[in-house]
């Protein structure tokens, strides 16, 4: 059984970096034991294709609004959440994970246990940079995301639980 | 006509950073009508000063995550004019693969998921899943088959790691190229039957709108160009030809300060030029792979064509040129006995270069200096999206009169406009992919 962790993202937009830094991180230091780490970049219908039989968990890092604080980690599944983001429809460019994981699904594709780990940003605008705030953190995210990788896949994590609870698991 | 018309999509509130339609009518007279492309620079020029030559496509296939091989691509083959590298014939073919893979798997994004719905007359892919489950299926199977075979060559498709100055610091194996190969037999060409049937059902609803323009696309003598050629053609309206070399690129570009835009924009002999599929076409009709022209030749398309809407079905064109085309560079490197083992090439020299290669929306120019020590000391980038800016703009200008003389409702002038902006398929760099949610309770 497989188990992915994928950023998506911007590189050029500061904080909507953030998950293409984390995965980057993860490979470039060789902490990827018992999972693959993938960079999608903005395209995120490429998720869809590793939801196969033998996926066990796919963990998502990425930037998300959610009304917290800069810098402030969520770990939530999609169910638990509403999209309010619209597309424009102009472009190969802009994505939505929910969007596309709602398409999945009403073609028949098995979505397996999944979970987003959010960050919320403090920036995202053109730049090659990362927020101080988030830039902080950067090795609170990495810790995070390996852990829920690693964790059982029917691991209950809900909207509640700021990373400071989870570090308590 | 004492019409008034005030159509505002102001992209920014929608998506992170995109471009904007103002269109302000008032008693028939057209007081605003422009396309606003509010984005930043981003000085990817400015990062790769100082870096090593072996670093700077790696720094560059960051500035996009769906181009990413282009800018590879362009990156490298800049880097070898400059450091007088001639990579072999074998890296020539798969380099031009990988960038066949990239092309199919944007255009098959931008016709099926972008451009169909309006052809079907709802605003997004979701509600065709109900109705045309199986062609969103094909679609989706066709984007991972795109995204897998470039996987095989770059080592992935998003910020590729295997294409790197000198050749490939890790080659495919023949037993790879042959599984791609049967890939394309058993799956792909079935699956582009289905979707093809759809979108010829539907390829007579684009709108019918002319309007002459210069169009650039990278040339080279032996084939399509996409990856290979040192030069860039332009046709003109009535249909002759020029050729420029690459090293050209700023007086072929001309980029200039337009206060609409933050964006430079473009041009070349005339107000504006076109890059993309459609120039391309254009340009490079006569090279397209037999099945290819057919296909052309059913949907209704032929050069020299001057209505940019069709930029998609040029696209559907490419797609079947990119999937014939690279079957037949496999066969060749199979038939040669399949993948051999070679060294990365060396650098002979540490100088300047440039280099173009055709990204999905257009051409692509990278050019770099390097100093005696390997290290870069300028870089200059220009995307094809910025270049297509100026004659955005300059549709809109012809499009509006005719629709307003038409005497088109408000709804029409505004679907009309976004369906023309979709058809350029924009890059709009500052486009991101944060999510935004609300939790449930």
């Amino acid at each position: 059984m497989k188990r992915y962790l994928i950023g998506l993202g911007n590189y050029s937009m500061t904080d909507d970096s953030i998950g293409l830094r984390v995965i980057e991180h993860i490979a470039d230091n060789r902490l990827d034991q018992g999972f693959e780490p993938l960079e999608l970049g903005q395209d995120a219908t490429r998720v869809l294709f590793y939801c196969e039989p033998d996926t066990e968990l796919i963990v998502v890092v990425d930037c998300v609004r959610m009304g917290c604080a800069p810098g402030e980690v969520r770990v939530f599944r999609p169910e638990e959440v509403q999209t309010t983001k619209e597309l424009a429809h102009f472009s190969t460019h802009e994505g939505d994970l929910l969007q596309t994981l709602e398409v999945g699904r009403r073609l028949g594709y098995v979505i397996p246990p999944l979970r987003i780990v959010g960050i919320e940003p403090q920036r995202v605008e053109p730049s090659m940079d990362l927020s101080s705030a988030l830039q902080e953190r950067f090795a609170e995210y990495v810790e995070l995301c390996i852990r829920e990788v690693l964790l059982p896949a029917s691991t209950d994590t809900g909207p509640q639980n700021p990373v400071s609870e989870l570090a308590l698991r | 006509m004492s019409k008034n018309v005030n159509i505002h999509v102001h992209h920014v509130t929608r998506v992170e950073g995109h471009g904007n339609i103002v269109v302000n009518v008032n008693n028939g007279t057209i007081e605003k009508c422009e396309w606003q492309v509010p984005e930043a620079p981003r000085f990817f020029e400015a990062m790769v000063r100082g870096r090593h030559f072996t670093e700077v496509a790696r720094i560059t296939s960051r500035i996009c995550g769906i181009c990413s091989v282009g800018h590879t691509l362009a990156s490298v083959k800049a880097t070898e004019d400059a450091l007088g590298i001639q990579i072999s014939e074998q890296s020539h073919k798969l380099r031009t693969i990988l960038k066949h893979a990239e092309n199919f798997d944007s255009h098959v994004v931008h016709v099926l998921f972008l451009a169909a719905p309006d052809l079907f007359g709802v605003k997004s892919v979701f509600p065709l899943v109900p109705t045309h489950e199986p062609v969103v299926r094909t679609a989706l199977r066709l984007k991972r088959f795109g995204h897998e075979w470039g996987s095989v060559l770059a080592g992935r498709t998003t910020h590729p790691t295997k294409v790197v100055p000198g050749g490939f610091s890790d080659l495919p194996t023949t037993k790879e190229l042959q599984v791609l190969r049967k890939r394309f037999v058993d799956e792909v060409v079935p699956d582009f039957k289905v979707a093809l049937e759809v979108l010829t059902s539907v390829a007579h609803k684009f709108p019918k709108f002319e309007r002459p323009t210069e169009y650039m696309a990278l040339h080279n003598t032996q084939e399509y160009g996409v990856y290979g050629g040192d030069q860039v053609q332009t046709i003109m309206p009535d249909g002759t030809k020029e050729t420029y070399r690459v090293a050209d690129y700023k007086s072929i570009t001309n980029e200039y300060v337009s206060p609409l835009s933050t964006a430079k924009y473009c041009r070349n002999k005339m107000q504006s030029y076109m890059a993309g599929a459609l120039a391309r076409f254009n340009n490079h009709y006569d090279q397209l792979h037999p099945e290819a022209k057919a296909l052309a030749t059913a949907l209704g398309l032929k050069p020299l064509c001057s209505n940019p809407y069709l930029n998609s079905v040029a696209q559907v064109v490419e797609i079947a040129h990119s999937v014939h085309e690279s079957l037949r560079l496999i066969d060749e490197i199979l038939d040669g006995g399949g993948v051999k083992d070679e060294p990365l090439v060396k650098p002979t020299r540490f100088a300047e270069g440039s280099a173009a290669v055709e990204v999905p929306r257009g051409i692509l120019f990278h050019s770099y200096a390097y100093d005696k020590n390997g290290m870069c000391v300028n870089g200059n980038c220009i995307i094809p999206t910025n270049q297509n800016h100026a004659n955005i703009q300059y549709d809109f200008e012809k499009l509006l009169p005719e629709m307003l003389a038409a005497d088109k409702s408000q709804d029409d002038i505004r679907l009309a406009m976004e369906m023309l902006v979709r058809g350029y398929d924009p890059c709009i760099s500052c486009s991101t992919h944060v999510l935004n949610v609300e939790f449930k309770q």
